[in-house]
């Protein structure tokens, strides 16, 4: 009944958006890489194939999937959703689109915008629903924040099956058969994860290849369960052995970077001020080439039905930062003396500033190294 | 995303292996007058640039540009600190990083003076892309999923050994379910570690936690409890290649009746041919005294997604495909019972050629 209401609060949210953008429908499109804008309107986690939703601004929507059994899930996930099920959803959306007439429809996310679609269209074409959507998604009801919060929860769990599951003999992969089992049984519909596991050779993180952990080694990971749609991340490293001064003395710069962008965080200011407050502890540490896109991607990002959506905390990023945000900040970085680090914590932006949610010791874990895999 | 073991094993699927594939699709574009063909993919939409290439994106998207001659290109937006690993797990193909990576391809068509590109899926291809590609040249975009569709359905003996593990891992992670099971947890949590650490690239488990109320499979909480007879789906992904099994299960102990419809599922799925309609081969295959087929539908690799319906009771109409999964209702004297086999792995065997 929960995950029902915040569907309803999203929807509600979405149809007044509509209204005040003079908007007589929206279509929507997604898959499971890219399910924000669809899940938003019609609550459906799509995990293969694609879909297409249509809301009009009365609330009413159809959902076009292109896989019976998904559109079994559907029926079963989300009851009293229209589902269509369709071998071509792109010509079954155009035509019901076309069926509304000649009314003001926006659709989005729009790069991924099936090409056929807008091409049937090419004559009356679609507004842009990305920045409505983008903002819908940025700024969270009350409701959906709950959810975010039970996320977290999973997360600060999650994290402590993986650091029991890291060991000495242990395959990478095998750390991640555990967390995925362990989130499966506590009802966690996805996760996004990825690890790094050696030395100074690391550069980042990536799906495992079947390494296998030894003394020493750095084990580094994010994970983003997903609770009723909204995911939530944590990001921390261990040490497989006791940790060396030059790891301890690395980790004191990353630890010191995240609590400065957690403590910039407030509304009013921009992404890019909490990045500088992060950036700015690595160059006072001599380490100001380390922040560049050549040995990171971003300094932290937004979180909700994505689980790296906008904003991107990033120097050049300007969005105003708002009440009602979640976001995680981790200035995960190469670290020139011991390899790839990361620290993060996730958060919702308060009217006076950030409301930590994963509550994991910011510790760089150390796990003995005669610990060793059955 | 893919969470699971990703990695380049030339012993499974060679160079050699997606080279063949490359030159078969390069042949397929000589016949039908086309420059260049483009691919794209996502984790989702990821089984046409695996199959041409052995790769999968865990994240993001990406486009296969594929020219008449020579060798293909790569062209992602994922930045140049993740070009290491797709280098190593994408070893044919020259990798292109830009953060217009459709632009990236419309350049280098403008380059070839291509003038008849395939696109595979067109109309599914998101129209950023396309809009990137269209800037840069004036060539003309044109529908290559039946040509794709044709090469790809072809038997591959690398593509059906991958199937073959998948379909193993499947099987041996069911039989680690515990007798003791109350709720969906007790057999989502067993199916997927078990899964995983067999070397699962990816998996899905779905439910229909009481047969007798609902056959449809859902992703169910893990606290949600298991009816009399409950049916369980795992997806199971192996280095690209995917495969299902569905299991109907009765809660309390070994069922006769269950075992029996299950080995009626394995008779029927083995004697399935791929190269033929599957509607008559079901509707001529007896099943045991008191068993009826009361639904059935056909997945199977088409063009970019790694399993997509391609016939179903109501539908019976298929397309070459190279293998598939056959999912079943079976009615029984007690509940309807849901299973789901792959059929056509041992065509390598079985006919003793033919495959390539």
């Amino acid at each position: 009944m929960t995950a029902r209401r915040v569907a309803d609060t999203r929807r509600r949210r979405l149809i007044e958006a509509m209204k005040d953008a003079g908007l007589d429908a929206v279509v929507l499109y997604g898959n499971a890489w890219q399910n924000d804008y669809l899940r938003y309107a019609a609550d459906f986690g799509i995990l293969e194939g694609e879909g297409i939703a249509v809301v009009t601004s009365d609330g009413e929507t159809t959902l076009y999937l292109d896989d019976s059994f998904e559109a079994d899930r559907a029926a079963v996930e989300c009851p009293g959703l229209d589902t269509v099920v369709t071998d071509d959803i792109v010509a079954d959306a155009a035509a019901a689109i076309e069926r509304l007439g000649n009314r003001r429809i926006a659709a989005g996310p729009k790069r991924h915008l099936p090409y056929g679609l807008a091409r049937r269209r090419e004559e009356n074409r679609f507004d842009d629903a990305t920045p409505i959507l983008d903002r819908l998604l940025m700024i969270k009801a009350e409701e959906e924040l709950q959810a975010v919060r039970r996320a977290a929860r999973l997360a600060d769990e999650g994290y402590a099956v993986f650091r029991n599951a890291a060991r000495v003999g242990r395959k990478d992969y095998e750390l991640i058969a555990e967390i995925e089992a362990f989130f499966r049984a506590n009802g966690v519909d996805d996760n996004f994860m990825i690890i790094g596991a050696g030395g100074l050779e690391v550069r980042g993180m990536a799906p495992p290849s079947g390494k296998t952990l030894k003394a020493g080694d750095l084990v580094t990971t994010e994970l983003t369960p997903c609770v009723d749609g909204y995911y939530v991340q944590i990001c921390r490293t261990l040490v497989i052995g006791e940790a060396s001064e030059a790891q301890k003395k690395a980790f004191a710069v990353y630890h010191e970077a995240m609590i400065a962008g957690i403590d910039a965080v407030r509304p009013g200011i921009t992404a890019a001020d909490i990045a500088k407050a992060e950036n700015d502890v690595f160059r006072r540490h001599g380490l100001g080439d380390y922040v560049t896109s050549e040995y990171t991607r971003v300094r932290g990002h937004g979180l909700g039905l994505f689980p790296d959506t906008k904003p991107h905390i990033l120097e050049d990023v300007t969005t105003t930062i708002e009440q009602g945000m979640s976001l995680i900040v981790h200035p995960n970085t190469y670290h020139p003396e011991v390899g790839y680090m990361v620290l993060g914590d996730s958060l919702i932006v308060t009217g006076e500033g950030a409301e930590v949610l994963t509550t994991t010791p910011r510790e760089l874990f150390s796990m003995a190294a005669d610990r060793r895999a059955a | 995303m893919r969470h699971g073991l990703m990695l380049w094993r030339e012993g499974e699927l060679s160079q050699a292996d997606v080279l063949a594939r490359q030159r078969r699709l390069q042949a397929a574009m000589r016949e039908n007058g086309l420059d260049a063909v483009l691919v794209y993919t996502n984790h989702v939409r990821s089984a046409g640039v695996t199959y041409l290439t052995g790769f999968t994106p865990y994240w993001s998207d990406a486009l296969l540009f594929v020219p008449r001659e020579g060798q293909a290109i790569f062209a992602t937006a994922l930045s140049k600190r993740v070009g290491n690993w797709i280098r190593s797990t994408n070893p044919t193909v020259e990798i292109a990083h830009s953060p217009q990576p459709g632009r990236m391809a419309g350049e280098r068509l403008s380059a070839l003076s291509a003038g008849n590109i395939g696109v595979v899926e067109l109309d599914r291809m998101p129209s950023g892309l396309v809009e990137e590609i269209t800037s840069k040249t004036d060539a003309r975009l044109i529908d290559a999923t039946d040509i794709f569709a044709a090469v790809r359905a072809l038997p591959n003996a690398a593509e059906l050994a991958l199937a073959t593990t998948a379909d193993r891992i499947a099987a041996n992670a069911f039989a680690e379910i515990p007798a003791d099971r109350r709720l969906v947890g007790d057999v989502t949590e067993v199916l997927e570690l078990n899964a995983r650490l067999a070397g699962a690239e990816e998996c899905y488990v779905a439910a229909a936690p009481d047969l007798a109320a609902d056959q449809r499979l859902a992703r169910m909480k893990g606290n949600a409890p298991l009816g009399g007879y409950f049916a369980i789906r795992l997806s199971v992904a192996y280095n690209g290649v995917w495969i299902r099994r569905t299991e109907s299960l009765a809660r309390m102990a070994a069922d006769g009746a269950v075992a029996e419809a299950a080995r009626a599922a394995d008779r029927l799925a083995e004697a399935i041919d791929p190269s033929a309609q599957p509607a008559p081969q079901i509707a001529g295959h007896a099943l045991s005294a008191g068993m009826t087929i009361l639904d059935w539908t056909v997945e199977a690799p088409v063009a970019t997604r790694p399993l997509q319906p391609v016939a179903s009771r109501s539908r019976p109409a298929m397309r070459d495909v190279p293998y598939g999964v056959l999912t079943l209702t079976i009615g029984t004297a007690h509940t309807p019972l849901v299973f789901t086999r792959s059929f056509g792995l041992a065509r390598q065997t079985a006919r003793g050629g033919g495959v390539a």
